[in-house]
């Protein structure tokens, strides 16, 4: 029995009891605090944050927000990377190097992998994703994911350099290097157009894959292991391009286009071809373009007899190393490399895709007319040497080129000059050479 | 005592400025690349064998020094040309003192990003001026001739203004008797510029130039932004050259070894002035 009598109310507490009572109050508060704030953070979603160059992370956005609403316990948080490629891998590098980076997942160019790879950085991704994800892409899709038997990325959109031409000024598109220049005089000549042909010739990545499709054209080839630029058709690709500039079929200024300003010429209608990715379209039917609606695409020239090369630049997704939490990492990867989001891409911003599912869907291609293009483009991808030591070797090739199309240096010698280089450096590192 | 007092400022000098040295000097005896998995491999002498025999490198030091030397040069004579006429007393000079101010506060990139679009082809302002007189556009930032030329230009914009105050701040610190008296004496005006203004502000052209040798000898984003380093690497500095190989080769024992060099360089080049101005000093 509780003898009611003897339980004092508070008024009757002595000072020091009332203390005691207080302090177990407060304990009491603040364990529960702790634990209802333990639950809390315990069911808090799992934070993947992803590192994009600023036009993926707003075109993929769509995307972050669909996982999201259907993930409570996983949030993707997109980090808005610069808007330029090789700025945003110098971010990535430089968190790396300091050792905490703050990203679970890179949204990579395909020619990083072997670097990051070779770095220690990536996660391997054999095991996560069951025994054949690379399946379901398209051939040309599957190659620059695997670098010596080991899964480093997934590709979420396939990019492959393509050429522009204007249906209003002539009815097929060109095949050969000599057709390309015999039209782009012509019309030059009918005063139909300034310029014959803009493309990529400023000093960076994309000289590289100017050139790379090009030489393909040529019979010539970058070997995976970095050899085969001091070739005779290395030097054939690179006078071409010198010639280009001599004959006035491309402007001067050109040794300092990127694709914005090859866009901003073709899109203006001053030039009959462009050398481009397959973003340009949707930007060419845009309202400010004056060629909306007269353009079409297809592969690059190429000599006859010789294949029509597509340098391969696709875009993929890699974990890395350091994740805290690569198995949240890994779902958000498959949903933004999946076929649901891939075909919204392709849908909203005319990206192109890389499962082969999706270039067989009818529907999908009624609604995206360029997507047999894309495909036939990417069964012609050329690939850059899949090399720890890519960034060097295109380096080598970006700076012999320059001098080539800015006539500092015979094309002959140049090319000889970048074959030595790129044999030394690969000599130096112990890979390739004497093969 | 006086060594205790000093170990705290000591220390932090060692910290910030022997430790760096002495790391790189270690790391420029090492291979660490992406080749060897970012670990460092002692290889002895290779990097500095390497740099020596370097092309690359002892054409971004021509290239470093000829803008450095060129465009610090353009700009003490411009900036001592605006102090002379800020010095005056005339209507609106305070608002022209502010004004000119104005392209030393805009960051560096924003500037070069401005340039590239100023010296565009054939879309620019500039090139849109030679097209309205009727001549052909330049390509500025696409010839190996006019592209230096451009980082220059772009330079010397930005940085004069410094110098225009630092030589103004001197030309304040001159007291104006010695010009009354210098008048009084029949003195004129291009022999006080002469006699009084360019030795007394002696003190302040040199604190100029070695604050703007020092910074453009290191010059990196105005070229990364603006240039890129090209056309065929004409306007590569050395700094961009170090940068490459550390960020983007992901070779960190050549990129140490390259930091190195030009600190030798410039060390060298340093030193020779001085040399140079002793000896003067001694035959005088």
């Amino acid at each position: 029995m509780i003898n009611f009598a003897a339980v004092r109310p508070w008024g009757q507490l002595g000072p020091g009891g009332r203390r005691i009572l207080l302090a177990a109050a407060l304990g009491l508060g603040l364990a529960l605090a702790l634990l209802w704030g333990s639950i809390a953070w315990a069911s808090r979603p799992t934070t993947v944050r992803v590192l994009m160059p600023a036009p993926f992370a707003d075109s993929t956005a769509m995307l972050v927000e669909s996982f999201n609403r259907e993930h409570p316990d996983l949030r993707i948080v997109v980090t808005r990377g610069p808007l330029e490629t090789e700025a945003v891998s110098d971010l990535a590098i430089s968190s790396l190097l300091l050792g905490d980076s703050p990203y679970d997942l890179l949204l990579m160019d395909v020619t990083w992998t072997a670097k990051y790879a070779a770095a220690g950085w990536l996660l391997p991704l054999d095991g996560w994703l069951g025994p054949t994800p690379l399946a379901p892409l398209a051939p040309g899709a599957r190659a620059g994911n695997r670098i010596d038997g080991t899964l480093w990325r997934l590709p979420m959109l396939a990019d492959m350099g393509l050429l522009y031409w204007r249906t209003d000024l002539i009815a097929a598109p060109p095949q050969t290097p000599a057709e390309l220049v015999a039209i782009s005089e012509r019309l030059q000549r009918q005063g139909k157009v300034r310029w014959g042909y803009v493309w990529q010739g400023r000093q960076y990545e994309g000289l590289s894959c100017v050139f790379l499709e090009l030489l393909r054209g040529f019979g010539g080839n970058w070997q995976s292991s970095g050899e085969g630029l001091g070739s005779p058709a290395a030097t054939r690709a690179a006078s071409w391009l010198r010639e280009l500039i001599v004959k006035g079929i491309s402007p001067a200024a050109v040794a300092n286009f990127a694709e914005p300003e090859a866009l901003q010429s073709f899109e203006a209608g001053e030039a009959a071809f462009m050398r481009n990715w397959p973003y340009a379209w949707q930007e060419l039917q845009g309202p400010a373009s004056r060629v909306a609606g007269k353009v079409d695409v297809t592969l690059m020239v190429a000599e006859v007899g010789q294949p029509h090369g597509a340098t391969q630049g696709s875009w993929g997704l890699s974990v890395l190393a350091s994740s805290p939490h690569p198995a949240a990492a890994v779902e958000a990867l498959k949903a933004l490399t999946g076929e649901a989001g891939q075909r919204r891409l392709v849908q909203r911003w005319g990206y192109s895709p890389t499962l082969t599912a999706l270039f067989d869907d009818p529907a999908l291609v009624a609604e995206r007319p360029l997507l047999p293009v894309l495909q036939s483009a990417l069964e012609s991808v050329v690939l850059r040497p899949i090399n720890p030591g890519y960034a060097q070797l295109s380096d080598i090739l970006q700076r012999q080129l320059s001098s080539v199309i800015t006539g500092e240096v015979e094309p002959a010698l140049a090319m000889e000059r970048a074959g030595l280089a790129s044999q030394q450096l690969l000599e130096a590192s112990g890979r390739g050479g004497g093969r | 005592m006086s060594i205790l007092l000093m170990a705290p400022a000591l220390l932090l000098l060692l910290a910030v400025f022997l430790w760096p040295i002495v790391h790189y000097a270690w790391l420029s005896l090492q291979a660490q690349s992406v080749f060897t998995g970012l670990k460092p491999v002692p290889v002895g002498l290779a990097n500095w064998e390497r740099l020596l025999g370097d092309g690359r490198f002892w054409q971004d030091a021509v290239q470093t020094l000829r803008f450095a030397l060129v465009s610090v040069g353009l700009e003490l004579l411009l900036g001592l040309a605006i102090a002379l006429l800020l010095h005056q007393s005339w209507r609106g000079r305070g608002l022209v003192r502010s004004l000119t101010l104005l392209p030393w506060a805009l960051p560096t990139t924003v500037m070069a990003l401005g340039w590239r679009w100023i010296l565009n082809d054939p879309n620019g302002p500039i090139n849109g001026f030679l097209e309205l007189l009727g001549l052909p556009s330049l390509p500025f930032l696409a010839s190996t001739q006019l592209a230096w030329l451009a980082v220059v230009l772009a330079d010397t914009w930005k940085t004069t203004p410094f110098v225009a105050l630092l030589l103004l701040a001197g030309m304040q610190m001159i007291p104006a008797d010695l010009y009354e008296a210098f008048a009084l004496e029949g003195g004129r005006p291009m022999q006080g510029l002469l006699r009084i203004t360019l030795p007394l502000l002696r003190p302040y052209i040199f604190i100029a130039l070695v604050f703007r040798l020092a910074q453009a000898l290191g010059v990196f984003d105005l070229v990364t932004v603006l240039t890129g380093g090209g056309p065929a690497s004409s306007t590569e500095s050395l700094a961009l050259y170090a940068y490459l190989n550390a960020m983007r080769f992901l070779d960190f024992g050549y990129s140490a070894t390259l930091m190195l060099g030009t600190f030798v360089l410039l060390l060298a080049a340093a030193l020779a002035l001085v040399l140079a101005q002793r000896w003067r000093r001694a035959s005088a």
